[in-house]
């Protein structure tokens, strides 16, 4: 490496260099995440790459993917939304009340919907309209406001019994290429994952509102000045995120045909560590639908794996942290990488 | 070469966590089953008792035993994540104490699918299909408290119980069985408070029935979190041994609350042999033999004769 010579001649071979490193921020994490699943499949060959298996992963991580999908677009606000764990939980006994008081199945899910657009909405307003310091602390309060609303509205006690209307969304396949040679039973779940991470995806990079979302997290003064609606479009981000913790919360008692009032205790952390191992920043304004996808998929191979391998939970939790910070290690070689490249 | 690097990471990180997990069982032990408990060995001396319970006798037995556990008694969705992927590697039986009593049902029905047995420990479930449960007869415990306040006070005076959350069935077992035994000996149950399975709550339903009745001179507590709460009311107003306290669970702490004589009893459970009854009626059931549909792990009453085996 010999860097010392002049410094047009250094600036050139950075700019050579510059372009790999970018990549290597880019494809890093799908790099991970092949990784980790070429070594799963070498330390349990007959087990990991079953369809059994994949489906499970697919299932196990729908809830989750989907927390962390409301809770990125917060992020890219430089925002953060502590409630989602809890409104998953709520809407799950909202569904699961609304059913047993013989409601039909779409209007149960809707409400379960609605139970998580309001708290979205309570946390979005707070934030804009009641100008609280920090969406921490409003969020905060709703965490709480809404796993004692699941409390009281259960007693304490899960109900059980889903109709199966609502059942399939969180636990059953469908079968894809049907009519083909090439039929695969696909948990019904995972669509539905996929589907809304396109949808936000489109609606963050592809609108003008999704790209002052970006420009929010980016430079709340600039978009000021730029005459962006910060508030109109703050509310909007949180009764999103709202929202989709109520889809989780419906498929998720799906998956086990039951409302339980612990439901989704803890799961905001699991939602944010996702989105930081999918690459968006802390600070707001960077990040990409895509790489928080993989930041899920990436949490769910290693519960999976370790699962298979009859690993402590323990060790999970220390490995999930290593991750972390090798995801974020990741993000600041790309940011170097980027500095000296501009 | 940055790509190398974490490449490098990323393996060494998973390999040596591949080489640290004690899955590798080089066994040919014809059976695997799987113990899911509701929460992790370490730490909590009850699971802790359930997993030797259960990895003794497997070993007895010859039958490989993986154990596994939610980091929290509330993760509901990381033990059925756990128990999916066992039932992928196709697990020979399972032993299960479940963290929610319906939830983990449609998990339960993947494992009937493949013909793999499912045994309740512990807590029982809603699960139709289920093999056996096998836990604490909480009324035979409930019972055995109140017997030992009838013998202590010869089957007359008035007595008062501490109940726990009621819409949790153990605890209203206990409590069903402690008051059947009492009245039937003839001691009056005049007070019968909640207190919620709370240990500060215990101390101030126990201050009010000092001060509401002062004739009073057992309690039965439906766990020992509130018997402990209760002793400390007691001797904060000096009546050290005047009022006998009766807990359940037998817990460390109640023990030695026991040696230095604030309590006068608890009611414990035999954690172990959950483990090891576990185990051995999978066995049965895999190999064709029958197993009963309840089966009780035994209850034993902790006094100051054996409470040192459970001070520690």
């Amino acid at each position: 490496m010999q860097l010392e010579g002049a410094p047009s001649a250094k600036a050139a071979i950075v700019r050579r260099l510059a372009p790999s490193h970018a990549a290597v921020g880019r494809f890093g994490l799908i790099l991970v995440m092949a990784l980790m699943m070429a070594i799963l499949t070498i330390l349990q060959p007959a087990y990991f790459l079953t369809r059994e298996n994949l489906t499970n992963i697919a299932r196990q991580i729908s809830s989750n993917a989907i927390l962390a999908l409301g809770e990125f677009a917060v992020i890219v606000t430089a925002g953060i939304d502590l409630s989602v764990g809890s409104v998953m939980g709520l809407s799950m006994i909202v569904l699961a009340l609304a059913v047993h008081a013989d409601w039909a199945a779409g209007l149960a899910a809707l409400a379960a919907l609605c139970a998580g657009l309001g708290v979205g909405l309570i946390n979005g307003l707070a934030l804009t309209r009641l100008h609280l310091p920090h969406p921490f602390i409003a969020t905060l309060a709703t965490l709480n406001i809404a796993r004692g609303a699941t409390y009281l509205l259960s007693g304490g006690v899960p109900i059980s019994g889903i109709p199966r209307a609502v059942r399939l969304w969180g636990a059953e396949d469908i079968t894809l290429f049907g009519g083909t040679s090439f039929p695969i039973d696909f948990p019904i779940s995972f669509l539905i994952v996929i589907a809304l991470y396109f949808a936000v995806w489109v609606f963050l990079t592809k609108t003008s509102t999704g790209r002052h979302i970006y420009a929010i997290g980016g430079s709340p003064k600039a978009a000021q000045y730029a005459g962006i609606n910060i508030s109109r479009n703050l509310t909007l981000v949180y009764a999103l995120s709202g929202a989709l913790a109520g889809v989780a919360g419906v498929l998720l008692a799906g998956r086990v045909n039951s409302g339980y009032p612990t439901a989704g205790t803890g799961a905001e952390l699991d939602a944010i560590a996702a989105v930081i191992i999918g690459g968006a920043s802390f600070f707001g304004g960077r990040g990409t639908a895509g790489g928080v996808f993989i930041g899920a998929v990436i949490m769910g191979l290693l519960r999976n794996g370790l699962n298979l391998m009859n690993v402590s939970v323990f060790w999970q939790q220390v490995l999930l942290g290593f991750i972390i910070l090798l995801a974020v290690y990741l993000d600041v070689l790309r940011r170097r990488a980027m500095r000296l490249e501009g | 070469m940055m790509v190398r690097r974490i490449t490098g990471i990323v393996g060494t990180v998973l390999l040596t966590l591949a080489l640290l997990g004690p899955g590798v069982s080089a066994g040919a032990a014809k059976y695997t089953i799987l113990l899911s408990m509701k929460g992790p060995g370490s730490g909590n001396p009850f699971w802790a008792a359930v997993e030797r319970g259960a990895r003794d006798t497997a070993k007895a037995l010859g039958v490989n035993l993986v154990v596994l556990a939610p980091p929290a008694e509330t993760d509901v969705q990381a033990q059925i994540g756990q128990i999916e992927d066992q039932i992928a590697k196709r697990v020979s039986a399972i032993v299960v104490a479940p963290t929610d009593v319906s939830a983990l049902n449609t998990t339960f029905d993947k494992a009937r699918a493949q013909k793999i047995p499912v045994l309740f420990v512990d807590t029982d479930g809603t699960w139709r299909s289920k093999l056996t449960f096998i836990g604490t007869d909480n009324r035979a415990g409930g019972v055995l408290g109140g017997k030992f306040l009838c013998g202590a006070f010869k089957g007359k005076g008035d007595v008062a119980i501490i109940t726990g959350v009621m819409t949790t069935q153990s605890i209203r077992s206990r409590v069903e069985g402690a008051r059947a035994a009492m009245k039937s000996c003839g001691l009056r149950v005049v007070a019968e408070l909640p207190a919620n399975s709370d240990r500060a709550l215990g101390q101030q339903v126990m201050e009010d029935i000092l001060t509401s009745k002062p004739t009073v001179k057992g309690i039965f507590a439906a766990n020992d979190l509130m018997a402990l709460g209760a002793a400390e009311a007691v001797t904060s107003r000096g009546k050290t041994g005047k009022v006998l306290i009766v807990g359940f669970d037998a817990i460390p702490e109640a023990a030695q609350a026991i040696l230095s004589g604030t309590m006068a009893a608890s009611v414990a459970q035999s954690p172990y042999n959950m483990g090891k009854f576990g185990v051995q009626n999978a066995l049965r059931a895999l190999t064709k033999k029958s197993v009963a549909k309840r089966i009780d792990t035994g209850t034993v009453l902790v006094t100051k004769k054996n409470a040192a085996e459970y001070a520690k």
